[in-house]
C-alpha cells in the first residue's frame, strides 16, 4: 500500500491537526473545522467514522454504529490504543483505560467522543498541549 | 555434523542496489553506493557522504509518509509498527521469500525460525520520548515501543510471516548479524529448525549515524566514491551506511527435496572476543584470529582451503590494522594467501546489517564466479604486507569463503561458506 497525502488543507486547522489529518479527505478535514467552530455532532461523528475506518483492519467491513470493533471489524487491543491515541492527540482529550474497555461498538465510539468534548467544553477534560 | 544448512534465498535493500541483480552489478564493477547527505540540516558539520538507500524516503517518522517502489504491497498493519529501517527489513525478506519460493505453511509450521539484528530505531525512540516529554508524559503511541526498540525486527517479522519456531534477536553491535547467522547454523545442525530466516537492517539518518562521530570514528571525505577506503593508508574513518538483508539458510536435504535454487553452503563458523576494550579492537587482533581458527576448525577445514576473505574492515585506522594483522597470523604465517578484500569501500558500514549483507554478498561471489575487489585503494597499510589485495573484482570461481566480523566488546564473529555442490 502506498498512502497518498493531500497537501490541501482548511484555512483554520493548526499545523499540528493538519499533519494529523493530511491523509484524510478534505470533507473530514472540513469536518474537524465545523466541529471545533460551532460543536456540530455530527461533523464530530464524520470524523469519528473516518478515524474507525482508517485504523480498522477488515477494509471490508460494514462499518456501522452495531459493528463491533473487534468481533465485526479485526480491531485487536493495540490497533484501539492506537486508534485512541490518534483520537487523544487529535481532540486533546485523555482516555482511561477504563473508559476505553466500555467501548465495544462503532456507536458507543461516536457517543464516547460526543460526552468526551462536551466535558472538553465545559472544561471537565483538558490535556496537555502538545 | 550429519546435518548441512544451504543459502536458499536472499533479499536485498543495500546501498549498492535494492535487488541481487543491482548486487552483482555493483560488485562486480565496484560501483560505489554512497552519496554525499546533510544531517540534521546542519552544512556544518564534518560528516558528508553515506551510504543510502536509493528509491526510499523514510525521513518522517510517519509511515504514511513514506515512500518505497510500488512492488512491495504493504499493508498498514505491517508499517504501522515499525521504524525506517523495518520498512527495508519487511522489503529484503518479501525478496527473500519470493527468491526460495517457500509457502505460507513452510513458513508457519514451526519448523522456520528467525534471527535479526539492528540497534533499534534511535530516529523513532527520539520522536516517541520528545511526544512523551511534550504531554509530562500523559499519553503515547502504543506502537513507540515496539518500533523502536532492539528487537523491533523480530517482532514484526515474526507477527507479519507468522513464524513460530525458534525467534530473538542479538546485539554485539557490528557482529549481531553475524551471531544471528551464526546461532541459526547451529539450530539447523542441532535439528531444533530446519530452516531459518536471518535478518540484518540499519537505518541511515542523524540519529543512527552521526552518534559514531562523536567516538571520532567516521569519515570525514566529502567525496563519496572515494570516502571508504578500507586498508588503505590514507583512510580516516568508516562511512556510515544502512539497509537490509534476509538471508534464508535451509537444512540441505530438505531444500534438495523442494527443489530450491541453492546459492552456497554455510559450512561453518567461529566466535571469540577481545576481552580488551569497550569500543577499540585488539591491536594484535587476537579475537579475530581465534574466531576465525575456530570457524576453520568447525568446517574442517585449513587456511589453505580458503580463496577469499571478506574482511570485516570499516575504514578505520585502529580496526583495519587489527584485522590486517589478525589475517597474517592465521593466514600468512602458515604460508597460505587466499584474496582479501572489504566491500565496505562501495557500501559503506552498514552496522548491525554488516555480518548479514557481506555474508550474502559471499553467497553471490560462490554463485556467480567471482572475488569483489578492493575499492579505493591505493596504497595499503604497511600492516597488509603479505596480504593479496585485489584492486579490481576477479573473475574467479571462489571455491570456500570466509567473512569476517566485529563488533564494541571486542566480539569477533566468522563465517565459513563453501561453493555448493547440490
Amino acid at each position: 500500500m502506498q498512502p497518498s497525502v493531500s497537501t490541501s488543507n482548511p484555512a483554520s486547522l493548526t499545523p499540528a491537526v493538519a499533519a494529523l489529518l493530511r491523509h484524510f479527505p478534505e470533507e473530514v478535514r472540513s469536518a474537524f473545522v465545523r466541529l471545533r467552530e460551532s460543536g456540530d455532532a455530527a461533523a464530530g461523528d464524520t470524523l469519528v467514522l473516518a478515524i474507525v475506518a482508517d485504523h480498522m483492519p477488515d477494509k471490508n467491513a460494514a462499518l456501522v454504529d452495531s459493528a463491533a470493533l473487534m468481533a465485526d471489524l479485526g480491531f485487536d487491543s493495540v490497533t484501539i490504543a492506537e486508534m485512541v491515541f490518534f483520537l487523544e492527540d487529535l481532540l486533546q482529550v485523555n482516555v482511561s483505560n477504563a473508559e476505553i474497555i466500555r467501548v465495544r461498538t462503532v456507536g458507543d465510539l461516536r457517543a464516547f467522543v460526543r460526552v468526551k468534548l462536551a466535558d472538553q467544553t465545559a472544561g471537565r477534560d483538558l490535556a496537555p498541549r502538545a | 555434523m550429519s546435518r548441512q544448512a544451504v543459502v536458499t534465498g536472499l533479499g536485498f535493500i543495500t546501498p549498492i542496489g535494492n535487488d541481487g541483480t543491482a548486487v552483482l552489478d555493483s560488485l562486480r564493477t565496484l560501483r560505489s553506493g554512497l552519496e554525499r547527505v546533510e544531517f540534521l540540516g546542519n552544512p556544518a558539520l564534518t560528516v558528508k557522504v553515506a551510504g543510502t538507500i536509493k528509491e526510499f524516503v523514510t525521513d518522517s517518522p510517519s509511515w504514511r509518509d513514506w515512500r518505497y517502489p510500488a512492488r512491495y504491497d504493504l499493508p498498514r498493519e505491517a508499517l504501522r509498527s515499525v521504524g525506517p529501517h523495518g520498512l527495508y527489513a519487511l522489503c529484503a525478506t518479501e525478496q527473500a521469500l519470493l527468491d526460495t519460493g517457500l509457502t505460507r505453511d513452510e513458513l508457519t509450521d514451526g519448523n522456520t525460525g528467525l534471527y535479526c539484528a539492528s540497534s533499534g530505531s534511535p530516529f523513532m525512540a527520539y520522536h516517541h520520548l520528545s511526544q512523551l516529554h511534550a504531554v509530562r508524559g500523559e499519553r503515547g503511541n502504543p506502537m513507540a515501543v515496539v518500533a523502536s526498540i532492539a528487537g523491533t525486527l523480530n517482532f514484526n517479522l515474526a507477527a507479519r510471516y507468522g513464524i513460530r519456531g525458534a525467534v530473538g534477536g542479538f546485539a554485539s553491535a557490528c557482529a549481531s548479524s553475524s551471531h544471528a547467522l551464526g546461532c541459526a547454523l547451529d539450530d539447523i545442525r542441532l535439528g531444533r529448525q530446519t530452516r531459518m530466516l536471518v535478518v540484518g537492517a540499519e537505518e541511515v539518518n542523524a540519529e543512527t549515524i552521526l552518534p559514531f562521530a562523536a567516538m571520532r570514528a567516521l569519515s570525514t571525505q566529502t567525496e563519496p566514491a572515494t570516502a571508504s577506503r578500507p586498508f588503505d593508508q590514507t583512510r580516516d574513518g568508516f562511512v556510515g551506511a544502512g539497509g537490509s538483508v534476509c538471508l534464508i539458510l535451509e537444512e540441505a536435504r530438505t531444500a534438495r527435496r523442494r527443489g530450491a535454487m541453492v546459492y552456497a553452503e554455510l559450512a561453518g563458523w567461529g566466535q571469540a572476543a577481545d576481552g580488551y576494550n569497550v569500543a577499540v579492537s585488539h591491536p594484535e587482533g587476537v579475537g579475530l584470529a581465534d574466531a576465525m581458527r575456530r570457524a576453520l576448525a568447525d568446517a574442517r577445514l585449513t587456511p589453505a582451503d580458503i580463496d577469499y576473505v571478506n574482511a570485516h574492515a570499516t575504514s578505520t585506522g585502529a580496526g583495519d590494522r587489527s584485522e590486517a594483522v589478525a589475517l597474517r597470523s592465521v593466514f600468512t604465517a602458515q604460508g597460505a594467501r587466499p584474496r582479501v578484500s572489504s566491500t565496505k569501500g562501495i557500501t559503506g558500514h552498514p552496522l548491525s546489517a554488516a555480518g548479514v549483507m557481506e555474508a550474502a554478498f559471499c553467497a553471490l561471489a560462490l554463485r556467480e564466479g567471482f572475488i569483489p575487489g578492493n575499492a579505493n585503494l591505493s596504497t595499503p597499510d604497511a600492516a597488509c604486507d603479505g596480504l593479496d589485495l585485489p584492486r579490481r573484482t576477479l573473475d574467479v570461481q571462489p571455491e570456500v569463503i570466509l567473512n569476517n566480523s566485529s563488533g564494541f566488546g571486542g566480539s569477533n564473529v566468522c563465517h565459513i561458506l563453501r561453493r555448493s555442490t547440490f
